[in-house]
Formats: C-alpha cells, structure tokens, sequence
C-alpha cells in the first residue's frame, strides 16, 4: 500500500467492517475540507477496483500534546476516527481526476459514467486547502496508475521533499533550505560568522590584548583621582601629601594612555571589519548571480537589495562598535565589582541593590521605545510612500485636478508622523530621567551609609568616593547592555538572512562536463514539453515542434498563453518539469551556459539597459566589437538615426539619473545589442511591440534580411509582425493546438482564422485593407 | 523587376549606412559653413551627382574617437553618410573638416577651480577658463551635471547647457581638485 499520507489504524478497522482489508488498497491519501468548509480528515482510498472517500474527524486521544511532539512521536498518538461521510466509486466509472484551484482552496472532481456512451456526470470526490494540494496531485497521479496497469510503482523523488524540520516538527520557510529558524543553531551561525574573521586572529588577538589594558586603565583611573588624591596627598597623614603634580602627572598619563589604547584598537577593528564585510558582500554578491532566474521571481528585487546592503552594514557596526564596547565593558564591570566587595561588602550591597530594578525599567524602556520607533518608522513610510506616489504620477494628479484631494491626503499622513514623533520625544524625555531616579537612590543610600561610616572612621573619604565613582561605572552601561541584546539579535538576523541567500542551491544547474556546441546551426526542438512555475499549475503542457535551421517561426497566442515561457525555456532560465528541448539535437541540459547564450540572443519586451552611454549597452552583447560593428547594428536595429541626433551620440548616458529613452528607443537598442550578437538563433519576443507599425515594417525589412542564415523566432500578439515567418505556432493556455504555415491555419479555420480575422476586422474597421 | 530593385536599394538605405570619402564626397567651405557635393549611383546604376548647400557634422563617439566615424547630416538633420576616419582624407577636406568640428565641439577648459559653494541644490562655480579669468557659472544637480567621459575626463554641463571641460581632473592644482573632489 502505498501511503501519501499516514493512515490511522483506526480507520483501517473501521474499513475492515466494510469488507475492505488493508491487503487490499492500494494508495490512500489525505484532504482536509468538508463541503461546508469545515477542517476534517477525507480520506482517498483506491483498491484495484474501488475508489472511497470516507470523511471523518479525528480525535486525538492524548489532549495535552504539542503539534511538534505529535510530530515526533507518532506512536504515542491515538485517535478516534469518527466516521461522518462514505463515497464508494467503482474504478472503472471514474475517470479524469483533476485538482481545481479555487481562489484558497482546491476541489478534487472527478468524470463518472457508467459506459462508454454514458455521458457521464461529474463528482465532487473532496475539498481540499492548499497544505493538501501537494497528496491530491499524487493522488491524482498515481490514481492514474492504477486504472492503467492496475498497481503503482511509487517515484522516489515525489516523497523525498522534506518539508519539515525533522528536530521539532515546524514547517522550514524555505524548503530548499532546510534549515529551521526555531531550532536553528546561533552557535552555529556565529561560528560561520567568525570564519569570515578567521583570516584576521593576529589582529583580533592584539585588539582583545588592548582591551584588556584598557578595562584596567579605567578601573585604577577612578582610584588616583580619588582614593589616592584624597587619602594619600590631600590628606596630612598622607604618603605623598602635597605633591598635587604627582597625581596629575598619573591622572593626565593614565587618560593619554587609555586614549591611545582605544584609538589602536579602533583603528585594527575598523579595518577588520570594513574587510570581513568586503568579503561577506563579496561572496553575497557572486552568489546572487549564480542562482537561477526562479530565486529572484520568488522574492522582491527590493528586498534583496536591502538585504546585501543594509544587512552588511549592520553587521558591520555591530562588530565594530558593539562588539567592542560590549566586552569592555564586560570586563571592566567585573573587575569593578569584585573590587567594590573586595573594599567594602556592606557599600558594596547597597549600591548593587537597585541594579536589578535598574535594568528591569530599562528593558521596560526600550520595549516601549522599540514599539513607538516602529509606529513611526510605518507612518513615515507610508508618508514616503505617497509622497513619492504622488510625485511620480504628476501627470496623472494635474490631469485629473486632484491637487486638493492629494493635498489633504498628504496633510492626514504627514499629521500622523507630526503625532508619531511628538509622542517618542516626550516619553523619551521623561522615561530615561525616571529611570535614573533608581540610580540616585542607590547613590543616595550609599553616601548616607558610607558618610556615616566615615565619621565614624570605618571608611576613609577617598575610598569613599572612589566607590561612588564606580558605582556609576556599573550603571553607566546598562543602557548600552540592554541595547546591546537587541542589537545582538538583530546582527544575528542580517547573518542569518545572509547566509540564506549564500546557501541558496540554484535550480537550474549546469553539467558538470557538457557537450561542447562547437558549430551551432539553429535546429530548435521541443519534445513534449511540460512546465509550471508553481506546481499543478502548467504553464506550458504537452507543447512538441521541430524549427528547422534558419527557419523565421512565429508564436501567436493571446496574452499570458505562455508564449514567453517557451523563450525563457529555451535559454535554459527554467528547466522543463517533463520532455526535453533539444538544440541541433542536444538536450539544452548537456549544454553549457556560455553555449546556450553564445547562440542564442533574446530581444524582450521589458529591455532593461544598463547605467552608462549607449555604446556600453549595445557592446554589452559583444564587449569586443568594433565601433563601426556596432554603427551597423545600430543601423539595422533603426537605432542609429536617433541615436545620431543626442548631442553625445553613442557617448550619451543613460540610466539612472540620466537620460531617459523611450520605450521604443530601449527596444531598438536592445535589438542592436542581440544583432552585434550575432547568434545563430535570434528570439523576438515582442521586441517590437513598443514601436508604431511603420517603424516596425522598417525593423522587420531589416531583420528579415538579417534572419536569413538565422532560426528566428518571433513572438508577438500583432499578426502582422509575424507577416514573414515560415510556420506559425498557436499557443492556447499553455497547449499547441495549431502549427503550420499561414495558409495552411487559415484554411483549418481554427483559432488562429479567428485572430487573423479579429485583426483584420479592427483594421477594416477604421478603412484599412489587412 | 525594376520595382523590386528600387525597394532593395530603398531597404539599403535604411539598413546600410553610406560611407563618404574623397572618391564619392567633396566637402567645401564658405564663411564657416560647409557644403558638400556627392555622387552616387542611382537606380540605374549611372552615377548622380547630388549638392547640399549646408551640411553639418556629428560625431558618433565624440569622447573615444573624435575624429572618427563622423556622421554629415543634411539641413533637416538627416544623415547624408558617415566619414570613417578623417586622416583618410586629402588635407584640405581635412582642414576644412576639422575646422567645423573644432567650432561644433568647442567647450572652454577649464584651467583653476577658484571655488565652488553649494546652496540648495544648485552650485555656484567661479573658475579660471583658458580664455577667461574669474568666470562664474551655476550648476543644477552638481553630480549628475559631471559628464564623466572616463575617470579623468570630465565635461561640466551648467544650468544653460554651456560646457565646460576638465581634461584631466589628476592634472588640476591640489585646491582646484580637493573642490570637485566630491562630484566625481
């Protein structure tokens, strides 16, 4: 039997009643919604001839157990299997399972008939969320199986897919990545951390070597200026008394001393770190452009630009001015309060007392404080965020004369981050005074105790003040600890998502040894290809043709078809989930990259050009292009006329802050960077969509005399762009229903006679002749 | 057939760019303008002489290569061809040629930066130029307005579209470079 999922013994004797033995089914699997939208269990269940779904609701019998420790110990768990609902189906009447995607949910429905001239009805087997999509579309599949051969032969790789972290049962956010962020191990990740810091011991060894010095330094500091000036110089009975320049000399030496300290070892740490994060950046950066094109779809570009810049820059201020402070600062107060006990445990008792409510109200603090930045941080955001709205789309706002209505909108926001920052600064200055109130009680209890003492000759005044002093030392970084926690856990956060993006395994990888595709003649081949970007969703399904070398095809299909996927799928961006696409017979994954993409140039409809002059763009295909090859391009992609009337010519900046050119001004220019390419299979996908139809009648003239020698491949929604191709292929949500020449779809009247006549009726319409 | 012969050529022209030397361009001058006569051959195949009265010259890659692969538009800023590379050309057409690039991509150096002050998002510049001494300009977007042909040279462009030309910022005096420091 094979077991999507686990099916409770209970139900199994329950089964038993009906007459079916667990010898008998064959694969089972759960979904989890009734009709009524209720969560319970639906089992699916296929014997040899019976397909059964029996509802019900599963008790577990030992309440009081966690969903990780469910998950762990299995066998511990019971549970009472309630029957509330039993389909029964024989087999042979039950065909085409399918998974539905509704908005949230899916239904599993099914085709019943009793024989072949039945028409037949359909069936709702069982409703399903989304975590149960996964069973049903191996139900479905395997269900499949059955009905053909009559047993399954389970595929490994539908089960290997852990999905859950094995330690506690929680689900891993990413699951190519498996790594649980519950029971990740911070250990762990500060070790990787330091490794970037390994190449740097001697350094590290020297700054901690200092820091030591200099925790010592600030703790005897406070002993010459005070114990020592008032007990032994000030005082007659003094060792040194009178001699004022002796302590100065040690005071002003100490000081100048602790001042170098931290300058050398704020100098070696800055340069550790500026390093360290050069190298984090780095092998972020290489990373990044490693992975495939479905890692960046997966996530906003924005995001992972936030995440390689600020992420390091936290980091690196971290280490730099936390870390650093942080065990100073350890240091130092442990000598001090070791010293403090060591002088006087009574005093010593007393100044330490309120420490602990000390710091509590400080924690309480910065909670609040961390609540009120973040209510401020999201009203200016949002504030930002309409503020740049509005001013991006002026035209849009004047057009309209809504200058009023935006004016008010931008009054109501930018009110409530008046509101957000009011309110910060007046807890901030009432907050932190309050606080230190605790500290003066402490100070307070101690000068009237260590008074006391010091008229009555326990105490001596210097050591009384030297205590005060360090008193204050304690104190003093409290803030700072507090903080410094968050900050901790902030550090280890940008680590964290650092390394994920490090760890990141690209889906798309290339063979290790390819076959190399030394003379490319341009065959293209698509076998049966099949594709989703999300599963049991496909995007392309079952789509087959042969280009012959130096062939002009043209895509038609309406928008979203998946006319683009067959581009993205051909230069290896995605791999096909099923069938092959060969080029001159090779499978694209024997290829290497570097072949792929030296023979095959893409135009698409977003062309992104990069910062700098025109002449750096269209090289960019061909860094070592003559000038005047690229003055051909240009020539040929329409670009050069234009290009020749910018004041700079091919020296003119584009890009951010720069220049803008339009859209159909970009697509030329990018056609120019494919056609200094060169390659032998040039892919159009709507490269000139942006253009009006004379120009695009110019391009095409040109191209055409390019393409020749060339398998071109041309998508496009306008017909009359694909005027000089060869066959023509019709894509209808993700199949191939058409393939053939013009003549020959027109004559079949299919769904390309009814675009071809949808067009050419728009242009009739307005007086034009197709 | 002839039809189709006239629209190869017509799709020639649009996909081939005609390059002009001395075998099929003389270039003359007069006042500071420029003429130009070509010959080409026509449908026909016979040669067809053609005058423009007033030709202009723009560079393709002014900064890289100057006097390289220049394009001569006619009154209406349409291409005529394109000259490949100037040396190639009797002296005199040279003279004359790059005479009239001399005057179209003349932009004043730059010799000492007097000093440059920023005030709300406009820079006020007074500088020594090879034929003016204290000459002011402003400048809107000080960054952007740096026309960095490569890392050393650098045209200014001011709020009139008036450059001016550093040809090479490492060889202004240390005060001069410390000012424009930050733009670069």
């Amino acid at each position: 039997m094979l077991q999507i999922d686990r099916m409770p013994d209970q139900l199994l004797s329950q089964l038993e009643t009906r007459g079916i033995t667990s010898d008998s089914i064959l694969l089972c699997a759960k979904t989890d919604i009734s009709p009524e939208h209720i969560y319970c269990d639906n089992w699916l269940i296929a014997t040899k001839d019976d397909l059964i779904v029996v509802s019900g609701v599963k008790t577990l019998l030992p309440k009081n157990m966690t969903p990780a420790q469910r998950f762990l110990h299995p066998e511990r768990l019971q549970c009472d299997f309630t029957e509330i609902g039993y389909q029964y189906y024989p087999i042979r009447t039950v065909s085409d399972l399918k998974v539905e995607n509704l908005i949230s949910d899916a239904r599993l429905t099914a085709r019943q008939k009793e024989n072949e001239e039945d028409t037949g009805s359909f069936v709702l087997l069982s409703y399903l969320s989304g975590s149960a999509k996964n069973s049903a579309g191996l139900f479905v599949k395997y269900f499949n199986q059955i009905k053909e051969k009559g047993e399954v032969t389970p595929d490994d790789e539908d089960f290997n897919r852990e999905i859950f972290c094995p330690k506690c049962g929680r689900r891993y956010p990413d699951p190519n990545r498996k790594i649980c962020p519950h029971c990740m191990d911070k250990g762990k990740i500060i070790k990787r951390m330091g490794g970037f810091f390994l190449k740097y011991k001697a350094s590290i060894l020297t700054i901690f070597i200092i820091m030591v010095l200099s925790s010592i330094l600030s703790v005897i500091t406070p002993y010459f200026s005070n114990g020592f000036f008032y007990d032994q110089i000030l005082s007659s009975t003094g060792a040194f008394f009178g001699n004022i320049l002796l302590v100065l000399i040690i005071i002003i030496g100490t000081r100048i001393i602790g001042i170098i300290f931290s300058m050398i070892t704020g100098t070696i740490s800055a340069k550790i770190t500026a390093n360290v994060v050069y190298d984090l950046k780095k092998t972020i950066f290489s990373s990044i452009e490693r992975l495939s094109l479905s890692f960046f779809t997966g996530r906003q570009t924005g995001g992972l630009m936030t995440q390689v810049n600020s992420d390091a820059t936290s980091i690196y201020w971290f280490f730099v001015d936390g870390l650093q402070s942080f065990v100073i600062n350890v240091m130092t107060i442990i000598v001090i309060v070791i010293l403090m006990f060591v002088m006087n445990p009574l005093l010593a008792f007393l100044s330490l007392i309120t420490l602990p409510l000390f710091v509590w109200g400080i924690k309480l603090i910065f909670a609040k404080l961390d609540k009120l930045h973040a209510k401020r941080y999201s009203s200016r955001r949002s504030m930002n965020a309409q503020l740049s709205d509005v001013l991006t789309g002026v035209r849009v706002v004047k057009a309209f004369s809504k200058e009023k209505a935006e004016i008010s909108r931008f009054h109501a926001k930018s009110e409530r981050v008046a509101y957000d920052d009011r309110s910060l600064s007046t807890f901030e200055t009432w907050a932190f005074p309050s606080v230190d109130m605790l500290l003066y009680i402490g100070n307070i209890m101690v000068w009237a105790v260590g008074g006391w003492m010091c008229v009555k000759g326990d105490l001596t005044y210097g050591t009384l003040l030297t205590f005060v002093t360090y008193m204050n030392m304690v104190y003093g970084p409290m803030y700072f600890f507090v903080d410094m926690v968050n900050w901790g856990a902030d550090c280890l956060n940008a680590v964290n998502r650092l390394l994920e993006i490090m760890d990141a395994v690209p889906e798309v990888v290339e063979r290790a040894d390819p076959i190399p595709l030394e003379q490319c003649e341009g065959r293209v081949t698509f076998r049966d290809v099949e594709f989703s970007y999300v599963k049991n969703r496909k995007v392309i399904d079952g789509v087959s043709f042969d280009i012959e070398a130096g062939h002009v095809i043209g895509i038609v299909g309406h928008t979203g078809a998946g006319k683009s996927t067959l581009a993205n799928l051909l230069i290896r961006l995605y791999d096909v989930n099923k069938g092959e696409i060969l080029i001159d017979g090779i499978n694209v994954r024997d290829l290497s990259f570097a072949d792929i993409r030296k023979n095959i140039a893409i135009v698409s409809q977003e062309t992104y050009l990069f910062m700098g002059t025109i002449l750096d763009n269209i090289r960019y295909a061909r860094p070592d292009a003559t000038y005047e090859e690229v003055l051909e391009a240009s020539k040929i992609a329409g670009a050069h006329d234009f290009i020749m009337k910018l004041p700079d010519a091919y020296a003119t900046q584009i890009g951010f802050g720069y220049r803008d050119l339009s859209g159909g001004e970009r697509q030329r220019v990018s056609i120019a960077r494919a056609i200094l390419r060169n390659p032998k299979i040039l892919i159009l996908d709507e490269a000139t969509a942006a253009m009006d139809t004379q120009t695009e009648r110019q391009i095409q003239g040109a191209l055409e005399r390019l393409t020749k020698n060339r398998t071109t491949i041309m998508i496009a929604h306008r017909l009359s762009t694909l005027r000089s191709a060869d066959k023509l292929i019709v894509i209808e949500n993700g199949k191939m229903p058409e393939f053939g020449t013009h003549n020959e779809l027109l004559a079949k009247k299919g769904i390309y006679y009814k675009l071809y006549k949808l067009q050419a009726d728009a242009l009739k319409n307005v007086g034009i002749e197709a | 057939m002839a039809e189709t012969q006239t629209q190869v050529s017509a799709l020639d022209a649009v996909v081939k760019i005609r390059y002009l030397d001395d075998t099929n361009a003389v270039f003359s001058e007069q006042d500071g303008f420029l003429s130009l006569k070509t010959t080409q051959p026509n449908e026909e195949g016979a040669d067809e002489e053609q005058t423009y009265e007033r030709v202009f010259l723009h560079s393709a890659f002014p900064f890289d290569m100057p006097y390289s692969y220049i394009s001569v538009l006619d009154k209406d800023q349409k291409e005529i061809g394109m000259i490949r590379e100037l040396s190639a050309l009797s002296e005199a057409t040279q003279k004359i040629l790059r005479g009239e690039l001399g005057r179209k991509y003349y932009a004043p150096r730059i010799k000492k930066i007097l000093s440059v002050k920023e005030r709300y998002g406009f820079s006020y510049w007074r500088v020594d130029l090879e034929n003016a001494s204290d000459f002011s300009f402003t400048v809107q977007d000080t960054y952007r307005s740096m026309l960095k042909v490569d890392h050393e040279h650098v045209f200014i462009v001011d709020v009139d579209g008036n450059r001016f030309e550093i040809p090479s910022v490492e060889a202004l005096d240390r005060a001069s470079y410390k000012k424009i420091e930050l733009y670069l």
